[in-house]
């Protein structure tokens, strides 16, 4: 590679990412017990809390990212014709103008038990009271969560995947056509190859995203079962601070477990293109 | 020679940063206070502080901050945070061996500041340095002596006095609970109707161990001596069934616990629950007027008590402008500043200082202000005062909480 030969063109991401880099591995070292390294991460491993949250977290995380895509590759391929025009395009993608902790609010006044949606029920005479209204949100199943993130993840999703549908040429889908090929055909054959990549990466980002934000669960989460990056700001600034070295164990559990799953994207991406690139499939 | 010249420089470079470091670093509990006063007048001092409350901070921005620059030519500039957060950001800058730190003043207590002097966080024993506070305070109270059973060692000084009251509707109820027992019987009479903030909560805690309280022989056994978990199993294990015994006719059956004491007064605002509660006999006065809670709000207190403590203000290990901080807590501490506070038209919070130490005149005007309808009278309050127990219970409560009561 000659991008990587050349060192100075790889300064700036350098630069970029030395912080984080740093941040890291300070967080490693805090992470580690005085007489026995790993002390804090077998602390972690017996503590019910923590498995809980974890469950929890991934559950919840998985859910709302494998929606947002679905939902947004429907909206994508429902509605392709009408947003490549700017205007509709723009509309969708007002959602993400919010910051992820006003949309939290957002939905919790819409969806509370004495939110929008719940008065709405018993004036139009459909609920007897606000208290027959479902609970939404504070849920013991992280629904308020996951449709925060959907809500505000499906309009990433479409901004991430526009683009690679623009770039399909109208011709593969002529070649199906001819061949007999059918809907589902056009979309597994010639869409699905275009997409995976920008998939993959999609699914990461939201998925890596959901899984640690803080201020989503913290607004809408409920006392238990409790996200992971709530459990570990607890841990990091509760009351003392002897559990502060457990906070950064789970932080940097999570971080390798994010890291192994981006390699393991990768390295399937990077196989079925090779595999593409050989004329296999 | 050029190499010379560059040896020089360098010595004359580590020589005046050895000067500049021994400024900072004077003991300024040393000299006169007058020098000190001299020493402030002109300068900034960056008061660190929660800033949750628009009252708190209009009383800071309106009254001090002002009073500050007349009196002593002090430019105090009031920055929000989080007192967790200005302990780490101290607790990075002290990792970083950064001396010139960037906060002068704290408003500090409890397991905070235990956290702040167990790390080192703090300047050190400067209260008897303070003209106001010799003259006007009650310097062996022991509420200034241990702050939740931390020795406090001069390193803060006592800026107000708060005491945990419970808030309730009138309209709605007519004779509040008179004693736990009685809580538990309202409770099951209605249910759905109570809540209380999850024990990380600073409030909810509070609630925790004013049951804690209540379930041992006498309230002193808990906030008398240091916890052991041994000697206060049994009161521990009461607790624990006290609170699962009201958990299925909570709000929303204590499925969920409010995050925090906002979301506990927006559900009381709601009507959703009746009661609420906080750590601040006079909080409601505001509430009521700017709309929030209803105008029939009134509070009441319990048997066997209802705790209160004292907050303090102190100042970090490397503030820059020592003098400066020193100046603004003693004017902060002065009987004419706790006066302004403890009317009920910025902040309404109870002040720390002896009345029999004051003159006639002050004492007079302290004694006239009306606190509002939604506070209880000074008496009661005074008669139902329980002292806050060591910081361990609050840890203690906030863990076993959750194994106890939120995953049975």
């Amino acid at each position: 590679m000659k991008l990587f030969r050349n060192k100075i063109l790889l300064l700036p991401a350098f630069v970029f990412l030395a912080l984080p880099f740093y941040g890291f591995m300070t967080a490693i070292v805090q992470s580690l017990g005085n007489e026995e390294p790993l002390s804090h991460y077998w602390d972690l491993l017996d503590s019910d809390r923590f498995l809980a949250s974890i469950a929890f977290s991934i559950r919840t995380a998985g859910i709302a990212t494998i929606l947002s895509i679905a939902i947004g590759l429907l909206l994508i391929r429902s509605f392709y014709k009408i947003l490549v025009q700017l205007s509709p395009r723009l509309r969708v993608w007002i959602p993400m103008l919010f910051p992820h902790f006003v949309w939290g609010y957002m939905v919790i006044l819409l969806l509370g038990e004495s939110g929008i949606f719940s008065q709405i029920a018993v004036v139009s005479g459909w609920m007897e009271s606000q208290a027959d209204f479902p609970i939404w949100t504070r849920d013991r199943y992280g629904i308020g969560i996951i449709i925060t993130y959907v809500w505000k993840e499906v309009p990433l999703v479409i901004l991430l995947l526009l683009p690679v549908y623009s770039s399909i040429r109208p011709e593969y889908y002529a070649l199906v056509d001819t061949l007999g090929g059918n809907g589902w055909n056009r979309f597994t054959t010639v869409e699905l190859p275009h997409l995976l990549p920008v998939l993959v990466e999609s699914f990461l980002i939201i998925f890596s995203f959901s899984l640690t934000a803080y201020e989503v669960p913290a607004l809408i989460g409920t006392t238990f079962p409790e996200m992971i990056s709530v459990l570990g700001y607890e841990w990091f600034y509760g009351s003392s601070w002897d559990d502060r070295p457990l906070a950064f164990a789970s932080m940097v559990s999570i971080s390798i477990f994010l890291l192994i799953l981006t390699i393991i994207g990768y390295t399937f991406l990077n196989r079925t293109r090779l595999k593409a690139m050989r004329g296999g499939k | 020679m050029k190499r010379k010249i560059s040896y020089l420089l360098l010595v004359f470079l580590l020589l005046s940063a050895c000067s500049q470091a021994s400024t900072s670093e004077r003991d300024w509990t040393k000299p006169s206070w007058d020098e000190i006063t001299s020493e402030a007048e002109g300068t900034e001092v960056r008061l660190y502080m929660w800033g949750g409350d628009e009252g708190i901070n209009q009383y800071i921005d309106e009254w001090v901050t002002p009073r500050m620059k007349e009196n002593h030519g002090l430019t105090l500039e009031r920055v929000p945070m989080d007192t967790p957060e200005i302990l780490q950001k101290l607790q990075t800058e002290k990792q970083a061996g950064k001396q010139e730190g960037t906060i002068d003043l704290i408003w500090i207590n409890g397991e905070n500041f235990k956290n702040a002097k167990e790390n080192g966080l703090l300047m050190g024993s400067f209260t008897h340095t303070l003209p106001n506070f010799t003259d006007y305070y009650d310097t062996n109270s022991p509420a200034f002596q241990t702050d939740f059973g931390t020795a406090v060692d001069g390193m803060e000084a006592p800026w107000g006095k708060v005491q945990f009251v419970f808030h309730y509707d009138s309209d709605k109820i007519e004779d509040p609970p008179a004693s736990f027992e009685e809580l538990h019987a309202w409770i099951h009479n209605n249910p759905g109707k109570f809540t209380y903030p999850r024990a990380e909560d600073f409030t909810g805690n509070a609630f925790l161990r004013h049951i804690l309280y209540a379930q041992a022989g006498e309230p002193e056994d808990i906030y008398g001596q240091p916890l052991e978990e041994e000697r206060i199993a049994e009161t521990a294990q009461h607790t624990w069934t006290y609170l699962n015994d009201i958990t299925g006719d909570l709000w929303r059956s204590g499925e969920h616990y409010p995050n925090s004491l906002t979301e506990l007064d927006r559900l009381y605002s709601q009507g959703e629950v009746w009661m609420t509660m906080g750590y601040n006999e006079s909080r409601a006065e505001s509430l009521i007027e700017e709309g929030v809670f209803p105008e029939s709000t009134r509070s009441f207190v319990m048997e066997p008590g209802s705790i209160g403590n004292t907050h303090f203000l102190s100042i970090p290990f490397n503030s820059q402008n020592r003098p400066g901080a020193l100046t603004a807590i003693n004017e902060m501490l002065s009987p004419e500043a706790q006066l302004a506070k403890f009317k009920p038209k910025y902040w309404g919070e109870n002040t720390p200082i002896s009345f029999e130490k004051l003159s006639e005149e002050m004492r007079k005007q302290f004694k006239t202000v009306e606190r509002g309808k939604s506070v209880l009278p000074p008496e009661k309050l005074e008669k139902s005062f329980l002292p806050e127990s060591e910081a361990a219970y609050v840890e203690l409560m906030r863990e076993q909480w959750f194994n106890e009561v939120v995953q049975k």
